[in-house]
């Protein structure tokens, strides 16, 4: 890849442009492509945005990637609206709707046609959207809030320009948050949270239970919300990349890669080859401690406590690998703007290749005896389900989506930063593979066993992947190139994007009127996309299994509410 | 294949918590741990090079002023994040050590200015050490075991990785006599972390006010300290601190285990 590729245009990107412009024509402001795979096509009226998105999520076959909203009254008059669908199957592209909306008079709050019930994925953005920006969208079902709790004014949106980042706003009257009720005879409810029994972060479960089974299940989330976004607004650019590795701890590299590649775009800089294959192997150390450690909990939560503390044993040795490689244990720091601030030289690659293949025999062991046993096999298997339709229509992402045989994967589909020359998968490069791999997509259920199984084939794809990459590294030493953060064009924006271990996260920036600030951040990570499967995820299965399903989904709080 | 020597089988019987590998596991060399004044060097500061650093820090935890005419650099280690900026920026006013940030028992203590000198740098207590005092300060306070609940307040998770990690096999905290509970009724220990944001604070006070006296609080991470990264913003209350009272703070971001035990054992000494 050379810098002039970064500035050059997707060869795809043509073809979109033009059907789109034939299906719709003078309805449209304009189409233009950016960022090399960035297709933006404006609509000329906010009412055009469902048809709009349907036509990309059918005839393009786009993925809702991100909806993104951002205050743009003082700049162009108007809300802006950016729905953002990747197309992935070797196209590696993404097309972005662009609707205004207009502030409208004071008496009525600006609205926008919602797509909720054409695209239920996009229910919770715009619920998002209402709360921090005040806009309502027409049509949503679901007139709760979500982000701010029901002591927040209901008329404050705190990702409006004219808030201000500190207001410490008064508590309002407490507004009801009205869950489903199942009533019945023999139904009661179960209301668990925010603060649980074990080590983990804060939520509410409310349980409609008939006997064990439960009937119906509501999450309700953002207790750790943090104001991540509208904080990065007052940060400078390379503040808000250890911001972006604080949104969920546990996936610092995936966020802060993605962020990374969103300024990096705007500034137009490619970072080093060898900068971008150490944010590669970054990011596999960090799916591999982390799979380990669901895996455990997975165990922990069916009663097998053995395998549970032999996969922590494994986890505690990748941490300390982490902590001797990068500093921390937890990989914060491995990015830089522009490249990566560690470098991997040979004395650290031989402890890295040593490292995970002792683990590696280990963890095949371990594994080994997990399968082995009927009992841990017998409590994964056909519990959790989520079938192919449903995961599709929620748009789940990840080890979720390819546990459900969705066959999808941002480190191949929107190939980024080192994965454009590394095999995802390097045992799937033969026909036979290939077909092999096809019949097992096909054959996976959706179930904990399904999930359980696709994890312990990335633990191992991982590995191997590490260690091709550590063989291959670029013999220049550069680690870094000049970000020039003063002097970035105001207004200028750019999606990022990579596969965590939880699935795909989208950062989205545009670049702020200040020297070295931005305007907006918007992040999506993959727990944001697939919380809603918990819900589908446990219907008809027992109170009990609860635990072990909620762990095989492996979503983050912290990432979600953000 | 090599025969597998039985005391590295994963599935053997060997004890994985072997004495002699945590005495030796202290932080990695490179370990970004405590950040700190550089040697002092008799040189009075220049302002703009302060300036510059303090413009660096993102969770704002480095300040420059001057006082009685003189200049004047603090820094708040509640607040750092321990990313070295500062250190990259001012190598001759900030280095980042290997050893981890100690807990203290007052937030002034956080704070360190840099005309008066570093305190001394104890050596670093290695897991097993500090897990063996923390034991014997159970033993004799209590008479029984210590009851922890964990109660994240607004965490990036990153804190909670490494509470849990003190259960692993390897940290074991178990056989030093801490026990994680399920419910803030059977804690003497509530272990804090993260922001204290907005829509947990009902959460946490009612978690609180559900532990049976005597109760300590121990504030874990930056961001239970000050607030972190996240400082005090709207959805953020800048620390526990300004939703229940802390008896113990535990710099770090976040804190390893080792400084977690070491938080613990300040801890006990609050139980009266």
């Amino acid at each position: 890849m050379t810098n002039g590729e970064v500035a050059s245009v997707h060869s795809g990107a043509a073809n979109r442009e033009s059907m789109l412009l034939e299906a719709f024509g003078k309805r449209l402001v304009s189409v233009h492509t950016m960022n090399w795979n960035e297709v933006h096509v404006h609509a000329r009226s906010k009412e055009d945005i469902p048809e709009l998105c349907l036509y990309v999520r059918h005839e393009l076959k786009g993925k809702l990637a991100t909806i993104i909203c951002s205050d743009e009254r003082r700049v162009t008059g108007a809300f802006v609206l950016r729905y953002a669908f990747g197309i992935g199957g070797g196209e590696d592209l993404f097309v972005i709707v662009t609707a205004r909306v207009e502030q409208g008079d004071s008496a009525s709050p600006p609205v926008f046609p919602s797509i909720a019930l054409l695209l239920p994925a996009a229910t919770l953005y715009e619920r998002e959207i209402k709360d921090m920006f005040g806009l309502i969208p027409e049509g949503n079902p679901d007139k709760r809030p979500l982000t701010l709790h029901e002591r927040w004014p209901e008329d404050v949106f705190p990702l409006r320009k004219e808030f201000e980042l500190r207001t410490k706003v008064a508590n309002a009257q407490n507004r009801d948050y009205r869950f489903l009720k199942v009533e019945g005879e023999g139904v009661s409810e179960i209301p668990v949270g925010p603060v649980h029994a074990g080590i983990i972060e804060p939520g509410h479960f409310r349980f409609s239970v008939l006997g064990e089974i439960i009937v119906n299940l509501e999450t309700r989330l953002f207790y750790t919300h943090r104001g991540v976004e509208k904080l990065a607004e007052d940060l400078r650019l390379d503040q808000v990349l250890l911001l972006s590795e604080r949104i969920s701890g546990d996936e610092a590299v995936a966020n802060s890669s993605a962020y990374c590649q969103a300024v990096e775009k705007v500034a137009g800089v490619q970072p080093p080859p060898r900068a971008l294959q150490i944010r590669a192997v970054c990011a596999e150390l960090e799916r591999v401690y982390n799979h380990l450690g669901t895996l455990a909990g997975l165990s922990t939560d069916v009663g097998f406590a053995y395998g549970a503390a032999r996969l922590n044993i494994l986890k505690e040795r990748m941490m300390r690998l982490n902590e001797q490689v990068t500093g921390s244990r937890l990989l914060f720091g491995v990015n830089r703007l522009g490249g990566v601030g560690v470098d991997m030289p040979s004395e650290k690659s031989r402890l890295v290749k040593g490292t995970i293949d002792t683990i590696l025999a280990d963890f095949n062991r371990i594994v080994k005896l997990l399968r082995n046993d009927s009992s841990v096999m017998d409590r994964l298997r056909g519990t959790g389900t989520i079938g192919p339709n449903d995961a599709e229509e929620m748009g789940l992402l990840g080890v979720a989506a390819r546990s459900s045989g969705l066959d999808i994967d941002t480190r191949r589909d929107h190939p980024y930063g080192g994965y454009r020359s590394i095999t995802i998968a390097p045992h799937y490069d033969t026909p036979r593979h290939i077909t092999e791999h096809e019949v097992e997509m096909a054959n996976r259920r959706g179930d904990v066993l399904a999930r359980f199984e696709t994890r312990v084939e990335e633990v191992v794809n991982s590995v191997n992947m590490i260690d091709e990459v550590l063989w291959d590294l670029d013999s220049d030493p550069e680690l870094l190139v000049p970000v020039p953060r003063e002097t970035l064009k105001p207004f200028r924006h750019a999606l990022g994007y990579a596969e965590s271990h939880r699935g795909q996260t989208v950062h989205w920036v545009m670049v702020g009127e200040e020297p070295d600030s931005l305007f907006r951040y918007k992040v999506r990570t993959a727990s944001f996309a697939n919380w809603s499967a918990i819900e589908a995820a446990v219907l008809n299965d027992i109170v009990a299994d609860f635990p072990f399903v909620n762990k095989s989904l492996d979503l983050s709080y912290a990432g979600n509410d953000l | 294949m090599k025969k597998k020597d039985p005391h590295h089988d994963i599935l053997g019987d060997h004890v994985e918590t072997d004495k002699r590998v945590l005495d030796r596991a202290r932080s990695a060399p490179n370990f970004r741990g405590d950040v700190a004044f550089a040697k002092a060097d008799a040189r009075p500061l220049d302002p703009d090079l302060c300036r510059q650093v303090e413009e660096v820090c993102a969770p704002r935890a480095i300040a420059s002023r001057e006082v009685d005419g003189r200049f004047q650099l603090t820094l708040d280690k509640g607040r750092c994040i321990m990313c070295g900026l500062c250190e990259q920026a001012a190598p001759t006013l900030f280095e980042v050590q290997s050893g981890f940030a100690r807990p203290v028992k007052r937030r002034a203590d956080l704070v360190v200015t840099r005309q008066s000198d570093n305190a001394p740098y104890a050596p670093e207590l290695s897991h097993e050490e500090l897990g063996k005092r923390l034991s014997e300060k159970i033993t004799k306070i209590l008479g029984r075991s210590l009851a922890i609940r964990e109660v994240d307040a607004g965490s990036c998770n990153g804190c909670e990785v490494e509470v849990a990690a003190l259960n692993n096999a390897i940290y074991d905290i178990e056989r030093f006599g801490v026990h994680f509970v399920a419910s803030p009724r059977h804690a003497d220990v509530l272990l804090v972390t993260g922001v204290g944001s907005r829509n947990m604070e009902s959460a946490l006070r009612r978690t609180y006010d559900a532990t049976p006296d005597p109760k300590v609080v121990v504030a874990v991470g930056a961001c239970a300290s000050t607030g972190g990264i996240f400082r005090d913003t709207y959805a953020t209350s800048g620390g526990i601190g300004n939703i229940v009272p802390v008896d113990v703070y535990v710099p770090g971001c976040p804190p390893r285990p080792e400084a977690l035990l070491h938080g613990l054992l300040l801890a006990v000494d609050r139980i009266r």
